[in-house]
């Protein structure tokens, strides 16, 4: 089933073609440094710049999958959750799309696509997985740990209350004077860091029942921490991004840890997107949490497929159009604060 | 449950309940308060239970006059002149405690809240009963400001009702504001809650925790609920990264009756939470380059529906706020880190 997908939920204009879970096409225009340029975000322009690049990320997705749109089988787009005037633009594209080339239309979840993106290209047929699974999306705007009953139903097992990881990561960064979002590089600086420089507390460390992430007191203390140590010279910024990396992905992993130990179901597998989930040493982290739960952890298979992207859309809109979950053109609308688990 | 009017015999009947053990719920000239006898253990349980709170949260103890308190707190020269100066009145005042009252009642850290209240029935009461009684307003944790006997008995459960054995119904209150509350224990005297009497030149309270800072935005959230559905109220909170802009938000969310999780909206920009009835939009500026971007998000048209709105990193965006004046109660909150990691210093004030 060839299907084209879109999704603008933030700073990314995305659109891809697949077929099934194959990816034929996969364009993500990234905003991020028109954004850069400015020190922040304009939603105003994000906007205006989603509406000026959709036309030409949706032409070239399909033309790179060699196809027309008369070749597809169905438009799918991400309603939610996101920022809600960016949303919009993907909505409306795929509405028009729909209605003028008379195809099928499929809403999807933008976390779902995230869970379900370790499944894009992969070699292993989704049937191989067995339910319930679990599901980890570790982005700039999510932290969230799901229980997938199968394919299309899943359950929010935890969830952060403050900040997300990526969140967390960037907003170190740019204490540190590596920029926003920095999370990325502050990885690069991570490495070969002295992790005996600081100490920094673990979230809720002991009190893993609770089943939460929060990183906002480990923001603070850092930012106090971070305070205390200016002037900064490079070893020092190697030493506290080192540091608050390890405490962020320490505090990841024990609650991870705690949820797959505490269950009563024994998850084979854990599916891991988002963002974060390209970060090498947590990669390395949770592999290792796989080997030692006896649990078998998939990420995606290119760094493309765990930032934002329409791939992953198309992938979860397979599944949904396999159960028949198609929608009206009149009644498809945005929903900024969607959850996974609607 | 019994209700009784406030007349002289209330004062024995409140007596005879609160020497059984009973939860007994009288008016003051701030809040209806609850009381029980704060040297009874079994009833501190109950209040506990009443209250919905965990155990550990202390509760302020009334007291007859500053002979009385010495009974139970030090007081220092700081805390007298308070005393000298304030009460009897809306004010709680916080010192050393002697360790004489049932377990619970005092702080973790052995600290202890005395009220005078300016108010003759339950002077007499605790007179007559010749102990303290406990000194917290009636209503269960983050619901309604009780100025009615319906406010507490409409927003509690039939279970709630049955642990309370008098209550004395004055009728309705003026809307008074609840006890400003002090500590007399630090160096300097700070301010817990700010109520009508104002030691400082403007509001300026201090948080210990967490979930100090969101009770205050609870109490300030209370002040100005009166607004809600006539003006757009917005909260423009300001200060530095890790100061608890999220957490004053998930309190001012909690007060409202809103039971979904509050978090950051730094990344998305925006979040949206509804009670039903009522709906809270969650900004974060951070993020924003211009002041306008906020126009862009449909600013303007949640002040024209007179929602409520919380925008952290309100500096970034004061100049938009500020074209609001007029139209919008616009309460700004400024917290900033205190001497200790986990202190907050909180100070606001409002434009309208």
């Amino acid at each position: 089933m060839k299907i084209l997908s879109i999704d603008t939920s933030c700073d990314e204009t995305a659109a891809a073609v697949t077929e099934d879970t194959n990816i034929l096409s996969n364009i993500v225009w990234s905003q991020a440094s028109a954004h850069t340029k400015y020190g922040g975000i304009m939603p105003s322009l994000a906007k205006r710049m989603h509406e000026e690049r959709i036309d030409w990320v949706i032409h070239k997705a399909v033309k790179n999958a060699e196809l027309t749109i008369d070749h597809l089988d169905a438009i799918a787009v991400t309603v939610g959750p996101g920022l809600s005037i960016a949303l919009g633009v993907g909505v409306d594209a795929a509405r028009s799309l729909a209605i003028n080339y008379d195809k099928k239309l499929i809403a999807v979840n933008h976390l779902e696509g995230h869970v379900l993106s370790p499944l894009a290209n992969s070699k292993a047929p989704a049937s191989d997985i067995n339910f319930p699974s679990l599901g980890l999306v570790v982005s700039g705007g999510n932290t969230l740990l799901v229980k997938i009953n199968k394919i299309g139903s899943y359950e929010i097992v935890a969830q952060t209350t403050d900040d997300a990881l990526g969140e967390a990561l960037d907003k170190a960064a740019r204490m540190l004077g590596l920029g926003y979002p920095g999370g990325a590089i502050l990885e690069k600086f991570a490495r070969g860091g002295n992790l005996e420089a600081y100490r920094l507390p673990i979230p809720i460390v002991g009190q893993e029942e609770r089943k939460i992430f929060t990183y906002s007191g480990l923001k603070t203390s850092f930012s106090r921490l971070v305070e205390s140590e200016k002037p900064l010279t490079k070893e020092k910024i190697i030493n506290l991004a080192s540091c608050f990396q390890d405490v962020a992905f320490t505090h990841l992993i024990r609650i991870t840890s705690f949820v797959i130990l505490d269950s009563k179901f024994h998850f084979q597998s854990l599916l891991v997107g988002g963002g974060v989930s390209a970060n090498l040493e947590l990669r390395k982290r949770l592999r290792k949490l796989g080997k030692y739960t006896g649990i078998n952890v998939l990420f995606p298979y290119s760094k493309k497929l765990t930032g934002d992207n329409a791939a992953m859309i198309g992938v979860a809109a397979y599944f949904k159009a396999l159960r028949g979950e198609f929608i009206d053109v009149d009644k498809i609308d945005r929903k900024p604060s969607a959850k996974i688990s609607d | 449950m019994r209700i009784i009017k406030n007349s002289d015999r209330a004062v024995d009947a409140a007596v005879r309940a609160l020497k059984s053990g009973g939860l007994v719920i009288y008016p003051t000239e701030t809040l209806y308060g609850i009381g029980v006898d704060a040297t009874n253990p079994k009833a501190i349980k109950k209040l506990t239970k009443y209250k919905n709170r965990p155990f550990g949260k202390p509760y302020s103890i009334v007291v007859t006059d500053q002979k009385m308190a010495e009974e139970y707190v030090e007081l220092n020269s700081v805390a007298k002149n308070v005393y000298r100066e304030f009460l009897p009145g809306p004010l709680t005042v916080i010192s050393k405690g002697k360790h004489k009252l049932a377990k619970g009642v005092e702080s973790e850290n052995g600290t202890l809240g005395i009220r005078i209240p300016d108010y003759k029935l339950v002077i007499e009461t605790v007179r007559k009963l010749g102990k303290p009684i406990t000194a917290t307003s009636a209503n269960a944790s983050y619901k309604k400001r009780p100025y009615a006997i319906a406010d507490i008995l409409n927003n509690i459960s039939n279970k709630q009702k049955m642990l309370i054995d008098l209550i004395i119904d004055a009728g309705d209150l003026p809307h008074n504001e609840p006890s400003t509350v002090i500590d007399t224990t630090l160096d300097d005297l700070v301010t817990l809650r700010q109520g009508e009497i104002i030691l400082a030149d403007k509001n300026d309270v201090l948080s210990r925790s967490e979930e100090n800072t969101e009770n205050l935005a609870k109490e300030i959230w209370q002040k100005y609920e009166i607004h809600s559905g006539k003006r757009a109220i917005i909260f423009a909170l300001q200060g530095e990264m890790g100061t608890g802009k999220t957490i004053f938000t998930k309190g001012l969310a909690r007060a409202m009756g809103i039971t979904e999780l509050v978090t950051s909206p730094t990344f998305t920009l925006e979040n949206e939470y509804s009670t039903g009835r009522e709906k809270l939009f969650h900004f974060d500026a951070w993020r924003f380059e211009k002041s306008e971007e906020l126009r862009f998000l449909g600013f303007k048209d949640l002040i024209k529906d007179k929602s409520v709105v919380s925008i952290e990193w309100a500096e970034k965006v004061s100049d938009t706020i500020h074209e609001f004046d007029d139209e919008a109660v616009i309460i700004w909150v400024r917290i900033e880190f205190g001497k200790v990691d986990s202190e907050r210093r909180i100070t606001w004030g409002i434009t309208q």
